[in-house]
């Protein structure tokens, strides 16, 4: 008989889970509805839906769709979240389907951008008061704006290290062998990129990739991987974007960030319509939003570096004009990044 | 017991059917119905979309892009790695089913709680937590190198990738092994032990051979499903450049290497659906040589362990607990410190993080659609796992291996491939943004886990009983009923939970088939990780690894 009892037993447990879930579910799903009809019934003029794309972190993109549904309460957007590899392989599946479901997008690199922009799935739109922006994230043929500077910088375990690196070069002393994390070109379009940026500066080049390959750095997945294990001292020096660094000292990890003199790569995050949506005016009421100063604000606070000069830098960041940047010229940067991303490869095997 | 109510059922309704007006003989009966409904399940759940990767896949010709080094050298790997971590799941999850289900070993209800528990910790965050107990830098290895000038070694690379695998999979080989203990009868270890054989003895050459369809099976189960595993070799493979077939798929997709990256990923894994038929007919003709077992008449008595208790109980206790205790007490750890890399003392522990981890806007939403998800998900595959495991098991027909191959073939095609097919599917069955697309796509990779669990242990238990039943002159269909089907409950139960516990914390799937708004538990943590909220998602994964293990307490303990 006991197995009789486990049997009822078991299933009890699962019927009052089902139970729970649906109780919960009504609960939860009521409010929601209420409020879009609210909104819709506050609106003053053509209340509109609009579906973003995002690899920003869930609580920014929360943040950042409150904000702005705060000045355009007539717009409603909702939010799709993933990596960005994640969003490709979604978009791409949408297009196989039929169209891409999404309105804008707000991820990755110019490169992606440069992509969908050639296969004619962007809508153009140069935002409104695109002559306060930093000219670089701009895209001249008008299909995408960067929105926010995310630099690759050297992070260190404030614990573990004592002397910090201050340039690229440093990280090719032998004392250095065995303790440098960073992430994978392979699955961080930011990383790839900034391989073909090294390769193609002066300064850096093969020459200075394979000095920092004899030094054996841990290749982890991505960014995120990388700065925990330089905060908690896995490996305790990492290659990595400087937000993340900012965010987890702020929670009181050992760690810091340091900006290579020779010059930091950045990728824009930038935004972009698709050419099928049906909302084209609320979408780029978004775009407009974003890269504005209020939303660009938003961004600062975030820990983001801005794309334009009047909103200041986040705490604990230098000036925009401390910081050299390497600002290469995209064109090549496009061409010569899957010889980069083999080249890495083959000397970090 | 078992056999004496179910004879008195069927007894009882035997009488019934056995009326004077007796139907014309027709061919279609209960049970080719319930066999065609069974195919039309699995060929919307399963053939659809396996179709659908076959179509994309035949979209362009990309053996030529899939036959270069790279591609070739993750296949080793992934079947290198499926395959040793399968065998090594099975000897750990087969070894312990004897020891806690066979033996009077010391504490084993709470041992088995234990030894479930990675079932329910996310692979990925597994994963992170063993980097901490085994990387380069964790307590051991520089206790290591302060000794002896050298790192002990680290988790990463291929090793770490097969030894994680072991440590994720073998609960389900111990729940399938356990599944098909409980139908060995006891009466063949009493003949052994009364013709002289020692109790270790009779465990060993009766009841252990006689449990070799559950191993098989399990062995096939494990092998196809750590060929699409992502989460653990890309954490803790990729830093030693050890590629899987999987972690290819998510590199082609994500870094946009090559053109036309659906096609060429689709190409893969229909290359893995090759691989996964190749395991089957293997298991198929493996299988083909079995043994049939009378059922029990009495309960199995445990194996004393008499003198080697103590030694046996503190090795098992020690191995099942540093396998998952040392990850849980990492996760604790994480969760109790503010941020990674703070010192581990008692004026820096927090319970921020596990305050910040329940009140995350997703967790509440995440919590109740992964729970209703995986609940569904637990009764549609226990349904169908029940009907394919019993119907290829206990009837004959030529369509038997055929069935069973469709509904485990998808266990091997890595999660992200099967949610591009759903995705691509979408749009035309009109599920698109909604949860049940994400409910179809856990069905399709997780009804193998039913079947596997159903099929093993009928597997060797004669068809005497069925023919019993007709005899006394029950229908086809109402043998099926009353006789197979309730000797299948037991293991399709354990299935339906196993389903269950797997789905409410799953990742790959989830998150590429997402609707706004509708979060699910896995993708909540994967946030909360993005986000740089790493101890906060240790807290939520820890949490939700504390409430399954009290739900599995719970049913485990009122059942006594």
């Amino acid at each position: 008989m006991p197995r009789l009892a486990r049997t009822t037993a078991l299933s009890a447990f699962a019927l009052s889970t089902v139970l729970l879930a649906g109780c919960s579910g009504a609960a939860n799903s009521a409010p929601e509805s209420s409020t879009a009809t609210s909104t819709e019934a506050d609106a003053a003029a053509e209340p509109a839906t609009i579906t973003l794309y995002t690899s920003e972190p869930q609580e920014k993109a929360d943040a950042l769709v409150a904000a702005f549904t705060e000045e355009h309460p007539e717009i409603t957007v909702e939010v799709f979240r993933a990596g960005t590899g994640d969003l490709t392989a979604r978009i791409e599946s949408e297009r196989t389907a039929g169209a891409v479901q999404a309105d804008v997008l707000l991820a990755a690199d110019a490169g992606t951008f440069e992509d969908y922009a050639a296969e004619e799935l962007l809508l153009a739109y140069t935002p409104k008061d695109a002559d306060a922006l930093n000219p670089d994230v701009v895209d001249p043929e008008g299909f995408y704006t960067g929105t926010r500077i995310i630099p690759t910088v050297i992070a260190y375990n404030t614990a573990a290290i004592e002397k910090a690196p201050t340039s690229w070069a440093d990280l090719t002393d032998a004392e250095y062998a065995g303790k440098i994390v960073m992430p994978n070109p392979d699955v961080s379009g930011a990383a790839a990129y900034n391989s073909a940026v090294w390769l193609a500066e002066p300064a850096l080049g093969e020459s200075w990739l394979t000095d920092l390959a004899a030094n054996e750095p841990v290749i982890a997945d991505s960014n995120g991987p990388v700065s925990q294990a330089v905060a908690s001292g896995t490996q305790p020096v990492g290659i990595v974007v400087d937000y993340l660094v900012r965010e987890l000292a702020a929670q009181g990890s050992p760690i810091a960030v340091s900006y290579p003199s020779e010059g930091v790569p950045y990728v824009s995050q930038p935004a972009g319509i698709f050419a099928d949506t049906e909302e084209p005016e609320a979408s780029q009421a978004f775009v407009d939003f974003l890269v504005g100063k209020a939303g660009q604000e938003l961004a600062v606070e975030q820990s983001y570096l801005p794309v334009r000069s009047d909103v200041g830098t986040p705490e604990g960041a230098p000036a925009m004009d401390e910081i050299t940047v390497l600002s290469p010229d995209l064109e090549k940067i496009r061409s010569t990044q899957d010889d980069a991303v083999a080249t890495f490869n083959s000397l970090f095997q | 017991m078992q056999r004496v109510l179910t004879g008195a059922a069927v007894r009882g309704r035997a009488r019934e059917g056995a009326r004077p007006v007796r139907a014309p003989r027709v061919r279609i009966d209960g049970v080719s119905l319930t066999r065609a409904l069974l195919w039309a399940a699995c060929l919307a759940l399963v053939l659809v979309p396996l179709g659908t990767i076959l179509v994309l896949a035949a979209g362009g010709n990309h053996l030529a892009t899939i036959l270069q080094g790279d591609v070739v050298e993750a296949a080793i790997n992934s079947l290198v790695s499926a395959t040793l971590s399968a065998a090594g799941a099975v000897i750990v999850g087969g070894g312990l089913a004897v020891l806690l289900d066979r033996t009077d070993l010391p504490g084993r209800r709470v041992l088995r709680l234990f030894a479930l528990s990675p079932l329910l910790v996310p692979p990925f965050v597994g994963a992170i937590a063993w980097i901490g107990i085994a990387g380069p830098t964790s307590p051991v290895n520089l206790w290591w190198r302060d000794l002896f000038g050298a790192p002990l070694g680290t988790i990463y690379g291929g090793h770490g990738v097969v030894f994680l695998l072991v440590v994720h999979s073998y609960p389900i080989a111990m729940l399938v092994v356990s599944a098909a203990l409980r139908r060995v009868p006891a009466d063949l270890e009493h003949a052994a032990r009364i013709g002289g054989a020692s109790a270790v003895r009779a465990l060993g050459t009766v009841t252990v051979p006689l449990l070799r369809p559950a191993l098989v099976s399990s062995f096939t189960l494990i092998a196809v499903s750590n060929l699409a595993d992502f989460g653990i070799p890309s954490i803790v493979g990729l830093p030693e450049r050890y590629v899987t077939l999987s972690t290819l798929v998510y590199r082609y997709i994500q870094s946009g290497t090559v053109d036309r990256p659906l096609e060429v990923v689709a190409t893969i894994g229909a290359v893995l659906l090759v691989i996964a038929l190749g395991a089957l007919v293997l298991d198929l003709l493996a299988s083909r040589r079995r043994w049939e077992l009378d059922s029990s008449a009495s309960t199995p008595q445990r194996l004393p362990l008499g003198r080697s208790r103590l030694l046996v109980a503190v090795l098992a206790w020690a191995f099942v607990l540093t396998l998952t205790l040392l990850p849980l007490l990492a996760l604790l750890s994480q969760s109790l410190l503010p941020a990674p890399g703070v010192p581990l003392a008692i004026e820096n522990l927090t319970l921020d993080n596990v305050v910040r981890a329940v009140t995350a806007k997703g967790t509440a939403t995440g919590a109740t659609t992964s729970v209703l998800l995986a609940v569904l998900a637990g009764l549609v595959c226990g349904v169908l796992g029940l009907g394919i495991g019993t119907l290829v098991t206990r009837t004959r027909a030529r369509d038997n291996g055929l069935l069973r191959a469709v509904a485990i073939l998808p266990q091997a095609v890595p999660g992200l491939v099967i949610a591009v097919a759903w995705l691509v599917l979408a749009p035309r069955i009109g599920l698109f943004n909604t949860p049940w697309l994400i409910l179809c796509a856990y069905i399709t990779s997780f009804v193998a886990l039913v079947v596997q669990a159903v099929a093993a242990p009928l597997a060797a238990t004669p068809l005497t009983v069925e023919e019993a039943a007709r005899a006394s002159g029950a229908s086809r269909f109402r043998a099926l009923l009353d006789v197979s089907f309730r000797m299948a409950v037991p293991a399709a139960l354990s299935g339906t939970v196993l389903v269950a516990l797997t789905a409410v914390r799953e990742l790959t799937l989830s998150v590429l088939l997402l609707s706004p708004g509708a979060q699910t538990l896995g993708v909540t943590i994967f946030n909360l990780q993005q986000a740089g909220a790493y101890n906060a998602a240790s807290a939520l994964s820890l949490l939700i690894t504390l409430i399954g293990l009290a739900g599995l307490g719970l049913a485990a303990r009122s059942s006594r």
